[in-house]
């Protein structure tokens, strides 16, 4: 009896385990924690911004403009899963490193994830990088890191996206400087891992 | 038997910091009971909110209602934001879904916004920390009604807020 009630008990707490460790992994990871950990006690300010699939489902209840640029973000926000920002500002130049940049970069290289943008400019030291996730031949989520000396913006979208339905999100909090897409002159995507260095070229001149 | 007791230790172990948290209530009363104790802190509460939350539901059409706030004055300066975060996590509840947070450092500017669906309307709940004074709001808004309001303010005042409301 008192085996079976220790063994009922294990089992159950077990269980529990597994369960607490299953939510907390339903969130996708943004930042390898430690990196997070190491960005966020060195940032004079953090803003975290996290608008899961049913928080985004509440936030289109709140669309019901009857225009056709409302239709298309509502249609848009409903097919996705997630939206995720992360933004640090920094009091100095050199809060931190380009290898914490690289990490970051690193933890998106998985197969499923296409850099389609990787842009440096060695003198202002601003990188900026977008990923492209592709499940069965149709993007299922966009991933952008956009790094200067006193500021990293990181934004990581689930779900249908395509960089030009970019500029249609930027009503949305803490997805301001995503209006730029909609710009003539925004960057547009045309190769894949695509690297400039400004920096040498004016070096060579 | 050396099991038995091992397992009925580590229960009460797990079960000690749970009431701990638990005390002074849930929701928002939970939270602003939480941060007046851990802090030292004492909360204004505004007189009448029922009243109020009453006349803001018909004066709004059912826009906003359930209206709570409390305002903390002399509030400490500096603090320690994961842990007020983690304060008002607890205190609402995984009904809740924190949708932003922005914070300084040493925990001068603090700001949290939860969300969770209420049936058709939205439960919003706001603690925004400026130095020394920090305040704590909790509504219930109807998204069709906000929305009509919202569209009749930006027609009266230009662009200043997108169709979205956030």
């Amino acid at each position: 009896m008192t085996k079976n009630f220790h063994l009922r008990l294990a089992t159950l707490l077990l269980i529990a385990q597994f369960a607490v460790r299953a939510f907390a992994q339903s969130a996708p990871q943004l930042i390898p924690p430690q990196l997070e950990k190491e960005l966020s006690a060195h940032a004079s300010d953090v803003t975290e911004v996290t608008l899961n699939k049913s928080m985004l489902s509440l936030a289109t209840q709140f669309m019901h403009g009857k225009g056709d640029d409302d239709a298309a973000t509502r249609h848009l926000l409903e097919g996705l899963e997630g939206i995720y920002v992360r933004n640090y500002e920094f009091d100095k130049d050199g809060e931190y490193s380009p290898d914490q940049i690289e990490k970051l970069r690193q933890s998106f290289m998985t197969p499923e994830w296409t850099p389609v943008v990787h842009e440096h400019e060695r003198r202002s030291g601003e990188t900026s990088d977008i990923l492209i996730k592709v499940v069965n031949g149709e993007n299922r989520g966009l991933f952008i890191c956009s790094a200067e000396p006193r500021e990293i913006s990181i934004v990581l979208i689930l779900g249908p996206i395509r960089v030009e339905d970019l500029s249609k999100l930027h009503g949305l909090a803490g997805l301001g400087a995503l209006a730029e897409f909609d710009r003539d002159d925004a960057p547009k995507i045309k190769e894949k891992d695509k690297e400039k260095s400004k920096a040498k070229k004016d070096g060579d001149q | 038997m050396k099991l038995f007791f091992g397992v009925v230790l580590c229960s009460v172990a797990l079960v000690i910091p749970v009431a701990v948290l638990a005390g002074g209530g849930a929701g928002f009363d939970g939270v602003v009971n939480t941060i007046e104790v851990r802090y030292h802190a004492h909360a204004t509460r505004i007189p009448f909110i029922g009243f109020i939350s009453f006349i803001a539901r018909k004066g709004t059409h059912e826009g906003v209602a359930n209206l709570h706030v409390a305002d903390f004055e002399n509030f400490p300066t500096e603090i320690d934001g994961a842990e007020l975060n983690q304060i008002v996590e607890d205190k609402l509840g995984s009904e809740w879904q924190r949708v932003i947070r922005e914070t300084s450092r040493h925990g001068g500017e603090q700001t949290l916004i939860f969300m969770r669906p209420e049936g058709a309307r939205m439960g919003l709940f706001i603690l925004d920390k400026d130095h020394s004074e920090l305040n704590v709001v909790q509504i219930s808004v109807d998204p069709a009604h906000i929305d009509d309001d919202i569209g009749r303010y930006s027609h009266h005042h230009g662009d200043g807020l997108d169709s979205s409301g956030l």
